[in-house]
């Protein structure tokens, strides 16, 4: 499980006011009431545009995503943590298919979602243009980043789209085993030499601030974004998202003896909310606008993908031939 | 391209430069998944594949319904071949909006039945019914859903659409037993942390 909190372009106008306001009314009615919206039901194009891009963002950050672990596949230490991480790997990008088919219900075919990717259209989350230096990286990436994306998840899976739920549902079931097993490979590196600690640390070092930028920036207070908490398509702001990952998170990591590179970090008591610094999200903008470490491999690595496969493709789809004897 | 940190990555010899353009949305058809969880349980739907044709969709549907969860059966269609009703609501039967008199034109055939019985919820396969078309099915099916809970929607599919799974191709649901590195259950380390801050204290 990959997806991160953030959307990451808003749209300005909500567009409300060309909706017919009885069908909207029962529309609110619905999800106030606790029912699901289903693909069927008469939906405002702002809450389809908006979960399109939602579900698609966390599709792609799926496939997107196992490629920086799918890196210490064929050097992952033993023939046990290789099987761990395929199996991993494996899983999410099954995921990425339920939830593209879970998009496909509001009226975006697949291809055209994996044509935006590879075009650069639409984004994925921004930590996996991060590259994965060593073993201890993708440790990192097997329980801290799953265990952000599980926060995250588990929000939307209370959401008010059905398809969607029915998709997380599946999907947040495989997670635990994601989970434990990333725990367990850090727990391991952490409770083992000197030099395999010194490599955690260094993982931890490298990938906090992605990390941090994970849930996005705070959400700007907006109609916008107030409509989408009532339609329960956002269920929760990204600070919320920050803070009940730090609250889960932080402790177990210094527990294993393990720093984290922010002096300012610590719980406030007082508030119960987590204090840090301020991330950078400046170098987030930068990073998801294409000038991060790995973008462009990411971005050629599916497009080699497609144009290697298409031969493929074409080939099953071609009409079927007949047999015939030759001619001469 | 740079050198990747990935091997596999760097074997792709991934040349600098355009790519040839991809063609236009040029997709596979879709293809409705049905699952049965256990021996003996009805099938749910579970969800799509795209597959150029009912084979692979099956294969695709085994990969992607049964890599973990229990599974004992899976079945697929092509999803232009299921004939949907209207959706109804509340305590609204769509049986009532079922008409009586049907086409009589079509050979007599067998044909399956799913009924959506809970908003939110997958459509179930309820039975199947001998017929001379979809329109014919339903109307037979009718007497024996009128009364009782509601049901907000039904898909009537001809069998000889489906693929189903054989008898004898049943034991690709058996998982093998060393496979448990697949569970979070084979990752404790509890005693390992335990064990970890006895020698740091």
């Amino acid at each position: 499980m990959y997806g991160g909190g953030n959307t990451f372009e808003s749209i300005k106008a909500t567009g409300l006011e060309n909706e017919d306001p009885i069908k909207l009314a029962e529309f609110e009615a619905r999800i106030e009431r606790g029912e699901k919206i289903e693909p069927h039901d008469w939906m405002p194009q702002l809450y389809r545009k908006q979960l399109i891009r939602m579900i698609e963002q966390h599709a792609h950050s799926e496939i997107i995503g196992a490629l920086p672990e799918g890196t210490w596949i064929t050097r992952a230490p033993g023939f046990k943590r290789k099987l761990a991480l395929m199996a991993k790997v494996q899983d999410e990008v099954g995921h990425a298919q339920l939830l593209y088919g879970a998009a496909e219900t509001l009226g975006k075919p697949r291809e055209q979602m994996l044509d935006d990717l590879v075009s650069g259209k639409s984004k994925y989350s921004n930590i996996f243009n991060y590259p994965a230096f060593t073993w201890a990286d993708s440790c990192f990436i097997s329980w801290l980043v799953d265990a952000g994306a599980i926060v995250n998840q588990l929000a939307n899976a209370r959401g008010s789209y059905g398809p969607y739920c029915r998709a997380l549902e599946r999907i947040c079931a495989e997670e635990s085993f994601h989970l434990k097993y990333g725990h367990h490979c850090v727990i391991h590196l952490a409770t083992g030499t000197e030099k395999q600690r010194e490599m955690m640390q260094a993982a931890i070092n490298r990938w906090w601030a992605p990390m941090m930028h994970f849930f996005g920036p705070a959400d700007k207070a907006s109609v916008h974004s107030e409509i989408l908490m009532r339609w329960k398509v956002k269920m929760s702001s990204n600070d919320e998202q920050r803070n009940q990952f730090l609250d889960m998170y932080v402790p177990k990591i210094w527990e294993l003896g393990f720093t984290i590179p922010d002096p300012k970090l610590g719980k406030n008591e007082a508030t119960g909310k987590w204090e840090y610094t301020e991330p950078d999200w400046e170098e987030f903008k930068r990073v998801i606008n294409g000038d991060g470490p790995c973008n462009a491999e990411r971005l050629a690595v599916r497009r080699t993908a497609e144009e290697r496969g298409r031969w493929v493709r074409q080939a099953l789809l071609a009409p079927k031939t007949q047999y015939v004897a030759p001619l001469a | 391209m740079n050198k990747s940190l990935d091997p596999r990555v760097n074997r792709l010899n991934i040349p600098t430069g355009e790519l040839t353009p991809k063609v236009p949305l040029d997709q596979f058809g879709t293809f409705e998944v049905f699952v049965q969880i256990k021996e003996g349980k009805g099938y749910r739907h579970e969800g799509i594949v795209h597959a150029p044709n009912r084979d692979m969709a099956f294969l695709f549907a085994k990969e992607q319904f049964s890599r973990r969860f229990m599974c004992a059966g899976i079945f697929v269609v092509e999803t232009r071949n299921v004939f949907v009703t209207a959706y109804t609501e509340d305590k609204d039967n769509i049986y009532s909006h079922i008409s009586d008199t049907y086409p009589e034109d079509g050979e007599e055939e067998q044909y399956e039945i799913f009924h959506l019985e809970k908003r939110g919820k997958q459509h179930e396969h309820i039975g199947s019914v001998p017929a001379k078309n979809h329109q014919q099915a339903l109307a037979l099916a009718k007497p024996n859903f009128i009364d009782g809970d509601p049901i907000y929607n039904v898909w009537v599919v001809k069998t000889s659409d489906i693929l189903f799974t054989e008898e004898e191709d049943k034991i690709m649901w058996n998982t093998l037993p060393e496979k448990k590195f697949r569970d979070a259950s084979d990752y404790r380390a509890a005693d390992k942390i335990k064990e970890f801050k006895e020698r740091q204290a």
